[in-house]
């Protein structure tokens, strides 16, 4: 499956950049001009380093998801059928890396869907989509 | 000797808080244990002593349909 | 704290997928349908969780209005059982009784209910006057029937009248039709008329999930203890399922009315369809739940993985768990049906829930069940639960502790339309009494009825549901059964009412209140009869000695039954509340009432319906309910002090050899507490001062507790507290109480 991985040997947890990979995202992929809204965030640490809230298509919001509003594509990403989402947020809670997220404005929730549109804008290629095993659904 | 919720009960050398569940066969899940007074956290039951003439209180909680 | 991973081996490799279908009659059955009346209407969505109105059908005369919901309704009663009592009190009349056409079946779902982002908020409340109470009964009900009753315009669904032929009520609220058919012979069982009723008023495939279908059995018809079932379609299984509206015989009014079923289809789902007032703080407040369940369940009772069966070996362990109708707390072949092998027998690979949203995740089912007897034998079914109440109920009431025999108990329990615990119960009376020589084999028609005899047992339930045999006898309940018994002159009246567990006719929950003065209240001293979800205290009394005082024992019959209404007038299912804590519960004070749970429900009613409550608040509109409700059985010639009375085998040992069980125990109470010595003193004698004792504390009891819930020490709520709680406003309820004064 496709999931998006960072490197922080390359990324100094934007203190060196503009956030570019948030940005990219929010404002092509949710039409949002506001990188917070974006799927993933970059935090750095007071001591130094950082960590990245981003999804690595695990599966357990699939597992929980009581619509199967959420289903892995041919790419075995896990991706949200907005019309079958009844906004239920157990996907938010069950999700171990926060990487579902959502807003005040739109009911149903959202994530990373390993696009790759965040790779190409990374001024350090601190970024990158890499072809990973799925890993077997777990029972939680 | 020790009183767990009013009662006595014997005491022994190296008594933890997990030695009086098992005596009393407390097996509930959700407890609140007080030993004289101090909250044990669920993680010290192994280990949390229990001294001679301790008063310890094992709350449970309520649950089911 | 890292997820705990549930290991899949450890279950039975079940296709969850696969049972056997009932659709091949669906064509014929579409055929058969004939529309006897059919208007048009609006629907509507909530604003704040309200749509301001409700729907009243008379089957009989086929007159379908819409009623307002007015302001003072929504002040003084919420919704759920606050809106089904009121309009239950001004449908009937005193003389009133069950089957006469006046009495009312309510469902309303309340302003909270169909909230998609907490857990336990798809519940509806259904309320009617009771063939075994004779006076109102209100039952919690999952499934979807409420919601998509809400989503489809309606706060509460009235049905009144007695249609002289079977009938279906549909209500589309996608295009805004009502609809009453005249419902062809054929199925009336729940497992395959909620089967073919939600394929037939689906209009495809990914339509089913908005269907919802109740229906009770072909049981409700030939007895008092009816029960109804709401029905909603579990995706992963393909199946449709049902929650059960148990308590009190509902489902027999159902069936006196001759309704077969009542039909929703609502919208497509959403997470904002009741147009919240705040919906950010709904949105936080769920997810900050949801992220409890995950991380605390696992280390906690483990709801996800077994339901409310977790407590069989709890129970079991504290000497609590009924055994051969309610004479001890043990078993030593309980392990055979504790949630050890629940857990290993119920599909776990799935989601389970009864509406969306319910990360707690109770509602198990275990598939691939192969029926040994009766009509269905040879199908292929899934099974609901079993729930504690079933396996304590079904199972160790009544001495059986084959898990095989104990599912199918509880399916045809389900599909017949009959409560599992009154059904368990009842049945557990019975068996004493053939143990003790008052039934016999000639009695019982050639029913073996001994301890255990699950075989004897589900041919009584087929008897039921056939109408035939003692079988028969047995669906008239026990208050009814030890009548007969006395009046056939079959055994002891005193002994018959001795272990007869029930007040005001309706059967005892499946929990021993022996040992607990204040459950004895918790179950005596309640509105509707002996069902544990008014109050359940026998650990904060009788393990935790947290109530060691009649004042201590009174607070808490003041304010858990009180909170616990709470939950019926808006929506919510109780198991939420406290089978699970957040992690800093321990340090809170008052952790048994976990204060960060009710503060999450004062937030998800103010932020749904916009108007600012307080803690104390939620208590007083439960007050106001719960009070009115108490004044409705007053009105119905009950609710006084007699009518709370307790059979002597929940308040303490009938039995010898009950008092022999636990002698010590109880030969230590006659030292520590009445000061005298055990010694060299018969078991009789030693029973006789036991029930002295204990006679005369649950008296003292009732002072107690009547007197700190404002009621007179014959049980009337006084016209000062009628005054406090704003109900002076109603005449009708004042001129009740008046007669008291």
């Amino acid at each position: 499956m496709k999931q998006l991985v960072i490197d922080f040997a390359k990324c100094n947890a934007g203190r060196d950049c503009a956030h570019e990979c948030e940005m990219e995202c929010a404002v092509r992929v949710f039409k949002v001009d506001d990188p917070a809204q974006a799927a993933l965030q970059i935090k750095a640490y007071e001591a130094g380093g950082g960590h990245a809230v981003l999804c690595d298509q695990c599966g357990d919001c699939v597992v929980v998801c009581p619509t199967e509003a959420l289903k892995r594509n041919k790419l075995g990403v896990v991706m949200i059928d907005k019309k079958l989402c009844v906004g239920c947020y157990m996907c938010i809670g069950f999700c171990e890396k926060d990487a579902f997220m959502r807003n005040s404005d739109w009911i149903t929730p959202h994530k990373c869907t390993s696009c790759g549109i965040c790779v190409k804008v990374c001024p350090h290629g601190a970024l990158s989509i890499v072809e990973v095993p799925e890993p077997a659904p777990r029972i939680i | 000797m020790i009183v767990v919720n009013e009662e006595p009960l014997d005491w022994h050398e190296g008594m933890t808080v997990r030695d009086v569940l098992r005596a009393k066969n407390y097996r509930f899940p959700m407890l609140i244990i007080h030993v004289d007074g101090l909250l044990i956290p669920k993680p010290d039951y192994d280990t949390a002593p229990v001294p001679d003439g301790a008063v310890v209180q094992v709350i449970h909680l309520i649950s089911g349909g | 704290m890292s997820q705990l991973v549930f290991d899949p081996s450890k279950v039975m490799p079940i296709d969850y997928t696969q049972r056997t279908e009932y659709l091949d009659g669906l064509e014929a059955f579409k055929a058969g349908c004939r529309v006897l009346k059919e208007l048009a209407y609006t629907p509507s969505l909530p604003d704040k969780g309200y749509n301001n109105r409700t729907l009243y059908v008379n089957v009989a005369t086929l007159e379908i209005t819409e009623k307002p919901v007015t302001q003072q309704m929504k002040d003084v009663f919420i919704g759920g059982r606050g809106f089904g009592l009121y309009h239950l009190w001004n449908a009937v009349k005193p003389t009133t009784r069950w089957n006469d056409p006046e009495n009312e079946i309510i469902i309303s779902p309340g302003p909270v209910c169909g909230m998609t982002q907490y857990a336990g908020t798809g519940k509806s409340l259904v309320v009617s006057l009771s063939p075994q109470t004779d006076i109102p009964i209100d039952s919690n009900v999952g499934g979807f029937f409420g919601p998509l009753l809400k989503f489809s315009g309606f706060d509460a669904l009235e049905l009144q009248g007695k249609a002289d032929r079977d009938v279906i009520l549909f209500i589309d609220g996608v295009k805004g039709i009502l609809r009453v058919e005249e419902a062809p012979a054929g199925p009336v069982d729940s497992h395959v008329l909620g089967e073919l009723l939600t394929h037939l008023y689906a209009e495809n495939e990914a339509d089913l999930p908005n269907v919802s279908v109740v229906t009770s059995g072909a049981a409700a018809e030939h007895s008092l203890i009816g029960m109804l079932n709401f029905s909603f379609y579990d995706r992963r299984r393909g199946c449709v399922r049902f929650k059960q509206a148990g308590r009190g015989g509902i489902g027999t009014v159902f069936r006196n009315k001759r309704i077969r079923a009542l039909v929703v289809r609502g919208p497509k789902v959403a997470g904002d369809l009741n147009h919240p007032a705040d919906p950010e703080t709904i949105a936080k407040t769920g997810v900050k739940y949801h992220k409890e369940i995950r991380e605390q369940d696992p280390h906690q009772c483990m709801m996800r993985r077994n339901g409310t069966a977790h407590i069989v070996e709890i129970m079991n362990a504290y000497d609590l768990l009924p055994v051969h109708n309610f004479q001890f707390g043990s078993h030593p072949d309980t392990h055979r049906i504790d949630s050890s092998y629940w857990q290993q027998r119920c599909t776990q690979a799935t989601v389970d829930g009864c509406w969306y949203g319910c990360s707690m995740a109770c509602a198990k089912g275990a598939d691939g069940v192969v029926l040994k007897t009766g009509p269905y034998q040879g199908h292929m079914v899934t099974v609901d639960g079993p729930e504690y109440e079933n396996a304590a109920g079904l199972g160790s009431n009544c001495g059986v502790f084959d898990p095989d025999a104990l599912l199918e108990l509880n399916f045809y329990c389900d599909t017949y339309g009959i409560c599992t615990i009154t059904y368990g119960t009842l049945t557990a009376f019975i068996m004493e009494c053939y143990q003790r020589g008052i039934l016999n084999l000639e009695r019982t028609g050639g029913l073996d009825l001994t301890w255990g005899n699950a075989a004897a047992d589900l041919e009584m339930m087929h008897q039921m549901a056939r109408g035939e045999g003692f079988g028969k006898i047995a669906g008239l309940g026990v208050k009814k059964m030890k009548e007969h018994f006395i009046r056939n002159g079959w055994g002891d009246p005193q002994l018959i009412n001795d272990i007869g567990m029930e007040n005001k006719g309706l059967e005892y929950s499946q929990y021993m209140s022996k040992e607990s003065l204040a459950q004895q209240g918790g179950y005596a001293l309640t509105n509707k009869g002996p069902q544990h979800d008014e109050a359940w205290l026998i650990f904060m009394d009788m393990v935790n000695k947290q109530l060691p005082t009649f004042e201590a024992k009174a607070e808490a019959l003041y304010y858990f039954p009180l909170f616990r209404t709470w939950f019926g007038l808006n929506g919510f299912c109780k198991l939420p509340w406290n089978d699970v804590v957040p992690a800093d519960n321990s340090s809170q004070p008052e952790p048994q009432k976990v204060p960060e749970h009710v503060q999450n429900y004062v937030d998800l009613f103010t932020a749904t319906t916009g108007i600012q409550i307080t803690k104390d608040d939620l208590i007083m509109q439960s007050a106001r309910v719960y009070n009115f409700q108490r004044v409705f059985n007053i009105r119905m010639g009950k609710g006084l002090r007699l009518h709370d009375a307790a059979p002597y085998r929940s308040l303490g040992p009938v039995t010898r050899e009950e008092y022999e069980s636990r002698a010590e125990r109880y030969d230590k109470q006659l030292l520590d507490e009445l000061g005298i010595d055990p010694a060299g003193k018969s078991t009789e004698e030693k029973m006789a001062l036991h029930r002295t004792w204990r006679t005369d504390r649950f008296s003292k009891l009732m002072d107690s507790v009547y007197t700190r819930r404002g009621w007179t020490l014959d049980g009337v709520p006084t016209l000062a507290r009628l005054k406090e709680l704003g109900l002076d406003a109603f005449p009708e309820v004042v001129a009740v109480v008046k007669q008291f004064t």
